[in-house]
């Protein structure tokens, strides 16, 4: 099960990693760490179902 | 008929190989010709085995070709990796020995990105790779593999009456009715007609037959252009299968680079969308990118050089009433992971006994449409696999660009990535797993060519089957033995004409690594069906043992529908 709830502890001090990891990459570098980034999390996840609820998301979130 | 009597010749551009003379057959004699129970139009890989294999099984054949040689188009050699699967095919069929002799074995296949490795694999620590006598694979021109099949089918002609080999035979015409296909020949004497039973088309790509029906062929034909060459270098390399996915050398797009026989490597080097592949494959532009991969001082002989696209596409049955299709006529794939020519001779080995059996009274007709419907679910997953291997090398502007960097760029220190790095999942035999003849447990599972001991000799299964002349196998495990029961549906059905043989593991016959038990799905106390071609139909227990053998031949006794 993909958990959808609130799970990461301190999430202002994620986003703001997440910022911080991003500074001074170039657009492309930005858009290639984003892809990186999300190929690590799936080795991480390794279910199918739960990878395939997270596409599922993502997908419709820039859909709508 | 002239026979080649020594190796192959080598001499400027390709190979000296072997012709066979024209010999006038009957029909073109006034002799009263009945129609044959098979013909096979087609001296290819998938059409030779097949030929092979029905000899063997005592059944007529006639097997016609366009020109008078082996290879395609002189001395291109097509495919050059043979996969496990087709090398206990050939062990069945008496001409392994011959390709081991003569072929390279490799295990080991390096990817690389620029000059950085981002993948290897030894195909050695795949322990499902070593069960099997025959190693993982055997690179070989394929030329030298039709070779040793026209010769063992020469061997096998005259002692099934009727057969032949027909060279300089092209079909011109095909017809059919309920119970025969008709085709028209032409030959350097003039036109003949000739009738089959079932006709057998191994014609290739641009088949005439399945043209002729109007058959539709749904399919692909891909954007991205390549050009082999084949050559024999002074220095060779490694001995081991190299790929390239941004080869600096290529201007950043993939390269292949693979051995073969007599010291012939096989480079094939993607090329930019807009090239003009008449250019390409001029020697000189040839020889320039030689020299860009190995320097200026590269030392080699050109043998091939072969521009082509690649194509997926396939028919929706391999079958059309009297005819049943056979290799590329039936399928097409782009090359990665060697799946063409080796399931050219899956199909022929899936069919070779389905056609035996139904021409000589152990099954009903239907048992034909199972070819079909298990081939098809082969070829489909062959080109879903290298449709994905397509996707990551010639990869689309956009997220399929940006996540293949992603996958490279974490591949160089990344354990994980090095997954997802698919320059070509190498061929394994597809498993059955909707075939009707499915019956029991670990059914539709391919059954390799394990090593077994028999009263304390070392042989192999296949060896095993033919010294038992067994058609079918049926391999008892455990407490249990073959009972009246089981004997009585061993002998009492239409299966019994499949020659059925039992054996029980542990008495005579010894499974010395347990490798045959677990093949068949742990086999413990039952029994299994290993069928002809080498696939397991179905395990059961003991009480079960009846119902499994008669459920396997009412399957053969299906009536067509």
């Amino acid at each position: 099960m993909l958990i959808t709830t609130p799970n990461i502890a301190k999430p202002d001090d994620f986003y703001n990693a997440l910022l911080t990891a991003h500074e001074g990459l170039s657009e492309a570098q930005s858009q290639q760490f984003n892809a990186a980034l999300a190929l690590t999390l799936a080795n991480h996840v390794g279910d199918a179902a739960v990878l395939q609820a997270a596409l599922d998301i993502a997908r419709a979130s820039v859909l709508t | 008929m002239t026979t080649p009597r020594a190796e192959f010749a080598s001499g400027g551009l390709g190979y000296a190989l072997p012709t066979y003379d024209f010999e006038t057959p009957p029909e073109l004699r006034g002799l009263p010709c009945a129609p044959y129970p098979v013909v096979i139009v087609g001296g290819g890989l998938g059409g030779l085995t097949l030929g092979v294999d029905l000899l063997q099984r005592g059944v007529p054949v006639v097997l016609i070709d366009e020109d008078n040689t082996v290879g395609v188009r002189g001395a291109s050699s097509r495919g050059i990796c043979y996969a496990q699967k087709s090398l206990e095919i050939f062990a069945r069929l008496g001409i392994y020995e011959r390709i081991a002799a003569k072929g390279v074995q490799w295990q080991v296949g390096r990817t690389l990105d620029g000059v950085d490795e981002v993948y290897r694999f030894d195909l050695r620590d795949n322990a499902a790779n070593n069960a099997s006598v025959q190693p993982p694979f055997i690179n070989i021109q394929q030329y030298y593999i039709e070779w040793f099949l026209v010769e063992r089918f020469l061997a096998l002609a005259p002692t099934v009456a009727g057969s032949s080999l027909r060279w300089q035979s092209a079909v011109t015409g095909c017809t059919q009715t309920a119970e025969a296909a008709s085709l028209t020949v032409s030959t350097p004497q003039g036109e003949y007609a000739l009738q089959a039973e079932w006709l057998i088309d191994a014609s290739g790509v641009n088949s005439r037959i399945r043209n002729g029906f109007k058959l539709p062929i749904n399919g692909i034909k891909g954007e991205d252009r390549w050009c082999i060459s084949d050559v024999r270098f002074k220095t060779e390399p490694a001995a081991e299968r190299w790929t390239w996915i941004q080869a600096p050398f290529n201007d950043n797009r993939a390269v292949w680079q693979h051995l073969m026989a007599d010291g012939v490597w096989r480079l094939d080097y993607q090329m930019a969308a807009d090239t003009d592949m008449a250019v390409a494959a001029r020697e000189d532009v040839v020889t320039e990118r030689l020299k860009r991969q190995f320097g200026e001082d590269v030392d080699f002989e050109l043998m091939w050089v072969g521009p082509y696209g690649y194509r997926s596409q396939m028919l929706d049955s391999f079958q059309h009433g009297r005819v049943l299709f056979v290799g590329d006529v039936a399928h097409v794939m782009s090359p990665f992971g060697a799946r063409g020519g080796n399931s050219a001779i899956q199909d022929a080995d899936n069919l070779g006994w389905k056609l035996a059996a139904v021409l000589q009274g152990a099954a009903n007709e239907s048992l034909l449409a199972s070819y079909s419907d298990e081939r098809v679910a082969a070829a489909a997953e062959n080109i879903e696999i290298t449709r994905r291997t397509m996707r990551f090398l010639a990869p689309k502007a956009g997220a399929q660009t940006l996540l293949r960097s992603a996958v490279l760029g974490l591949a160089k220190t990344q354990p994980f990535a090095r997954a997802l790095v698919n320059t070509g999942r190498m061929s394994v035999a597809n498993a059955y797993l909707g075939s009707r003849l499915n019956v029991g447990n670990a059914a539709g599972k391919h059954v390799q060519n394990v090593a077994l001991t028999v009263n304390g000799a070392a042989t192999t299964l296949v060896a095993l089957m033919a010294q038992m002349n067994a058609g079918l196998l049926i391999v008892g495990v455990g407490a249990g033995k073959a009972s009246p029961a089981i004997e009585a549906a061993l002998c009492g059905a239409l299966a019994a004409k499949l020659k059925p043989r039992y054996i029980h593991l542990g008495d005579q016959v010894i499974d010395p690594t347990g490798a045959l038990a677990l093949q068949l799905g742990g086999l413990q106390d039952g029994i299994a069906i290993i069928r002809p071609d080498l696939y397991c139909a179905g395990s059961a227990s003991w009480d079960d043992a009846p119902a499994l053998l008669k459920r396997f031949s009412a399957e053969l006794e299906q009536p067509s529908c």
